[in-house]
């Protein structure tokens, strides 16, 4: 495998990888187990101490709903700007890379919302098995969002030095892109599976 | 280098963008149905149904997103399969852990511990 081109001059597709891109899949699907780990762990500890806490009096469904809208969304803009990266439209990644950014802040303060709201109603990483779990679990996609909104904002600020790489630059952007699409799957599951099955026959 | 002379791959402009124009849509239809089966799930919880059918359907629906956004989002279907199983193996490895433990600590085989102050 190489870095070497993926295209000929002729345009057609060759066998080759991105080794960029091997290596954020192969991390993807470490990140898998990492985040499988923590969601079984909350999940199996919801089962064997299901009276230690009732979150529907706590979850705010229309709240994570909205974080979810606006994660979906921005992955889509995520696409968008892999897309104009390929096509050499930097204008229009940047648009769209500032949007992902946008998004993931305000994913980002509706977290932080979240978070100073369940506190002051007395859930903390203290108060048990659910709250070691939840903030644990929902805390590290946090940070994980964080890193990528960082990341997009450096690739942002890069793209106006003029030394961006035309090959390079696109498979740049598709692996920053991969991650940011991964922290977007890992919140769907956390989604139905921490907060809309909770609310199921209890409402 | 100015925005005007930034190509990153100028081979057969016409081949290449249109494959990427024909993705723009797909991309716009995709993030629609994602966005609408968002909504279903939040009003499907508050239906008064079988608990055990809006379980069944929420986890279909999550399901379905997840790998719509891994399939098209990702670029998954238009990449190699070397890269479908690098992620896949994680993907089993995750599913199988959270599977174990679902049995481990099953009540039928492990009576749960005191949480002391409980």
């Amino acid at each position: 495998m190489s870095d070497s081109a993926t295209h000929h001059e002729d345009g057609h597709k060759s066998l080759i990888i991105e080794n960029k891109k091997l290596l954020m899949w192969l991390f993807l699907g470490s990140d898998c187990m990492f985040f499988g780990t923590l969601i079984s762990t909350h999940l199996i500890y919801r089962k064997i101490y299901p009276q230690e806490f009732e979150p529907t009096s706590l979850f705010s469904l229309e709240l994570t709903s909205f974080s979810t809208f606006i994660l979906l969304m921005s992955s889509f803009l995520m696409a968008l700007a892999v897309s104009a990266m390929h096509k050499g439209q930097l204008k229009s990644f940047r648009r769209n890379t500032v949007g992902v950014i946008f998004f993931g802040l305000i994913f980002l303060g509706c977290q932080v919302y979240e978070f100073t709201e369940f506190a002051h109603l007395g859930l903390t990483l203290e108060s048990g098995t659910f709250g070691s779990t939840f903030y644990l679990m929902t805390g590290t996609h946090g940070v994980h969002v964080a890193i990528g909104v960082f990341w997009l904002i450096c690739m942002l600020f890069y793209s106006y030095t003029g030394k961006m790489d035309a090959h390079e630059s696109a498979v740049d952007v598709e692996v920053a892109g991969l991650y940011w699409h991964f922290v977007d799957i890992v919140w769907i599951i956390i989604f139905t599976v921490v907060y809309l099955i909770e609310f199921i026959g209890k409402t | 280098m100015s925005e005007a002379d930034y190509h990153p791959l100028p081979v057969s402009p016409d081949t290449d963008h249109s494959g990427e124009n024909e993705k723009y849509h797909v991309f716009v239809n995709l993030a629609l149905v994602l966005a609408a089966i968002t909504g279903v799930e939040l009003v499907l919880v508050y239906l008064p149904f079988n608990t055990t059918f809006i379980f069944t359907v929420l986890i279909c629906l999550s399901a379905f997103k997840f790998v719509a956004v891994i399939a098209w989002f990702m670029h998954l279907i238009y990449d190699k399969l070397l890269l479908t199983l690098a992620f896949g193996t994680g993907l089993v490895i995750a599913a199988g852990t959270y599977t174990a433990l679902l049995f481990l600590f099953s009540r039928s085989y492990v009576a749960p511990p005191e949480i002391p102050g409980m």
